[in-house]
């Protein structure tokens, strides 16, 4: 039974995460306090987040480099439409998501319409979000965001928080999207072999501004929920997105080649970043050793998970 | 379709390269005088904002014109090419924030070469510099300062987390000499953490919360020297605070942070931040190049200018900014005499 249950998808980061999970909880007797699983649930719910907007392109051949500066203009957008404008309860998660959206579209549109790199063009749109964001921000941060904004990302239920719930509900979302509906079918099956996948009709073009729509969504997303947990929007929000999003999306077993996704393995992938992190704080790492610590338990893990694939393919 | 593309990409690129162009007053006369001064900092923060406001202020008391720059990366390959622009245009004056301590040197030995004269703000560059000035805050001073009052918000008793922020920076090795030299004068007084390696606010947040996880009912104070890591601290103990009312952990940070100060004074934190003086630093700098173009000579050993801090307790926050100026007035009263050679 072990031996079949080894030969699943993401068993091999599913194991590293019960290894890091164990290891952490007999190492310090501060990993299992009710404060520290609810800080770690959110920031997980953060990463799977961030992780499943770099996915989801990832699925279809492509990447964005300019998830984080659509997660910042969108933080920008939130502030100055409460701040500003005066708006409350949902008008300033409308107008990210608007934002979001735009954004998507805006790289789908130059990508296929003009057949140029993702990476080119995710690239150069990360420059003009980015200045458009400071532009209109001019760095300041926005600042004493009202209660109806601040409960989603500090509220909990059963002890967890709401932001694990709903990052919980999205991924759950992504899996039903990518097995069961035409559109998610369609667009694994450009990222599997876009040719293949015209010849069958489907509309790659198409497809690829989907997948950066559906990018830019989750990006927005994100940076309104950063705003809800840091009760400010904060413009500089998005920076350190890139390297986190690949991190998760890839342990979690997305190719970097296009075709595969996986809703549960984006969250194991997002449980491995945060407890690395939290882990090595709580342990009292050094912290100038810090970032080659990350580095060899990230790629401890990725090598057991080319372990088992191997073992699998010699079966 | 193709000519409404092309039309969309002439229409962009002219306006990115003239409407939306960040450029304001050029170099101008005082007293029959041509300055050709000029402003750097490398991207949008409210730090640069607040030094630009002492610049603003100098231009409007002078009646000299600076070249007010802020560029689109902190990089120092960008702040060289921008710098480089500038001088091309004859500016013979730069008041700059130096990305790169060590690399921004090189920049600096060219400008120097061609008799044009560079002022640091807000860091130094590493010595020996072709910069004739540096305005910044003592940061080893200020963390002392910072460590101090915390220490006695404590009790002259208890632990202490230490959060440094960009570690290969080389203003946070002198932050934790001054943390870790006054810990050492207080007996009672222990380090139990330190956390580093932080660049965003986000991931400040969560490191902080981690390293709160690690000593919830150890620690006593936390110690922040950066900015980013004071403004996460306190959203991060705040929302501590309203999860588990009673002690509160003692906070010192730095920086006036509009969200800091709220917490400061509404008593959402317990603790205080050390205020640097970026205004002063902008006004300091420029009356720095101003004499420098009228022909004075640094005094031999005249480079390093604190520009000063005040601690913001919930007493003055609404009223250090004065404190501030004055700190800015008695720097300007003795630049002459303290930093030059007479003509």
């Amino acid at each position: 039974m072990l031996a079949r249950l080894f030969r699943k998808n993401q068993s091999g980061i599913a194991i590293a995460a019960v290894v890091l999970f164990l290891g952490f909880s007999l190492f310090t007797d501060s990993f299992l306090t009710p404060y520290n699983l609810f800080n770690i649930s959110r920031d997980l719910a953060f990463y799977a987040l961030i992780g499943l907007g770099q996915a989801v392109v990832m699925a279809i051949g492509g990447m964005n480099v300019s998830l984080g500066a659509i997660g910042g203009l969108a933080t920008t957008i939130v502030g100055i439409l409460i701040t500003k404008a005066g708006a409350s309860n949902a008008i300033p998660a409308l107008g990210a998501v608007g934002v979001g959206i735009a954004c998507g579209a805006f790289n789908g549109f130059f990508i296929t319409r003009f057949r140029i790199n993702d990476f080119i063009v995710t690239l150069a749109t990360s420059f003009i979000f980015t200045g458009i964001n400071y532009g209109l921000s001019r760095g300041f941060p926005y600042t004493n965001m009202p209660a109806s904004i601040t409960f989603i990302g500090r509220g909990s239920l059963f002890g967890l928080p709401y932001l694990f719930w709903i990052a919980l509900a999205i991924m759950g979302f992504a899996y039903f999207f990518f097995t069961y509906t035409i559109t998610g079918r369609y667009i694994l099956a450009t990222g599997s072999n876009l040719n293949a996948a015209r010849l069958s009709g489907v509309k790659t073009s198409r497809m690829r501004v989907v997948s950066h729509i559906l990018s830019g969504f989750i990006a927005a997303l994100t940076g309104f929920f950063y705003v809800s947990r840091m009760g400010s929007a904060q413009p500089a929000t998005g920076q350190n997105w890139l390297i986190i999003s690949f991190s998760v999306a890839v342990i979690g077993g997305t190719s970097l080649n296009g075709g595969v996704i996986s809703a549960l393995g984006l969250f194991l992938g997002g449980i491995i970043m945060v407890m690395i992190k939290n882990g090595l704080v709580l342990v009292n790492a050094n912290v100038y050793f810090e970032q080659a610590f990350i580095g060899t338990i990230i790629l401890a893990v990725v090598t057991l998970d080319g372990l088992r694939l191997s073992k699998r393919l010699n079966a | 379709m193709n000519k409404l593309c092309i039309a969309f990409c002439i229409v962009a690129a002219l306006a990115a390269g003239s409407g939306f162009a960040q450029t304001q007053s050029p170099g101008s006369a005082s007293g029959g005088k041509e300055y050709k001064l000029a402003w750097y900092f490398p991207i949008p923060h409210p730090f640069g904002e607040a030094v630009q406001q002492g610049v603003k202020a100098f231009e409007k008391d002078m009646g000299i014109a600076v070249k007010q720059q802020i560029g689109v990366e902190m990089t120092q390959d960008s702040e060289n090419n921008s710098i480089e622009a500038l001088a091309a245009q004859n500016y013979r004056g730069f008041l700059v924030y130096p990305v790169d301590p060590s690399g921004a040197n090189g920049l600096y030995q060219e400008l120097a070469a061609h008799k044009v004269a560079v002022v640091n703000f807000g860091t130094s560059t590493v010595l020996p510099t072709p910069a004739s000035f540096a305005v910044a805050t003592d940061v080893k001073a200020a963390a002392r300062t910072a460590t101090e009052n915390l220490i006695r918000l404590m009790g002259d008793k208890g632990n202490i987390i230490n959060v440094l922020e960009v570690l290969a920076d080389a203003n946070t090795v002198l932050r934790k000499q001054g943390v870790e030299e006054v810990v050492a004068a207080h007996p009672g007084v222990k380090i139990i953490q330190e956390v580093g390696d932080m660049s965003t606010i986000e991931e400040a947040s969560q490191k902080l919360e981690s390293a709160i996880s690690a000593n919830l009912g150890k620690a006593d104070g936390i110690i922040c020297t950066g900015y980013t890591t004071t403004v996460a601290a306190v959203q991060v103990l705040k929302e501590l605070s309203a999860k588990t009312p009673g002690k509160k952990i003692a906070l010192i940070g730095i920086d006036d942070d509009p969200i800091v100060l709220d917490a400061i004074r509404t008593g959402a934190i317990n603790g205080g931040t050390i205020a640097q003086n970026p205004s002063g630093m902008g006004y300091i700098g420029c009356a720095l190049l101003r004499m420098l173009s009228d022909g004075y000579a640094p005094k031999q050993g005249a480079y390093f200018i604190n520009s000063g801090t005040v601690f913001v307790t919930k007493s003055n926050v609404d009223a250090y900014k004065k404190d501030l100026d004055e700190v800015t007035k008695s720097i300007l009263a003795s630049l002459k005499d303290k930093y030059f050679n007479d003509k």
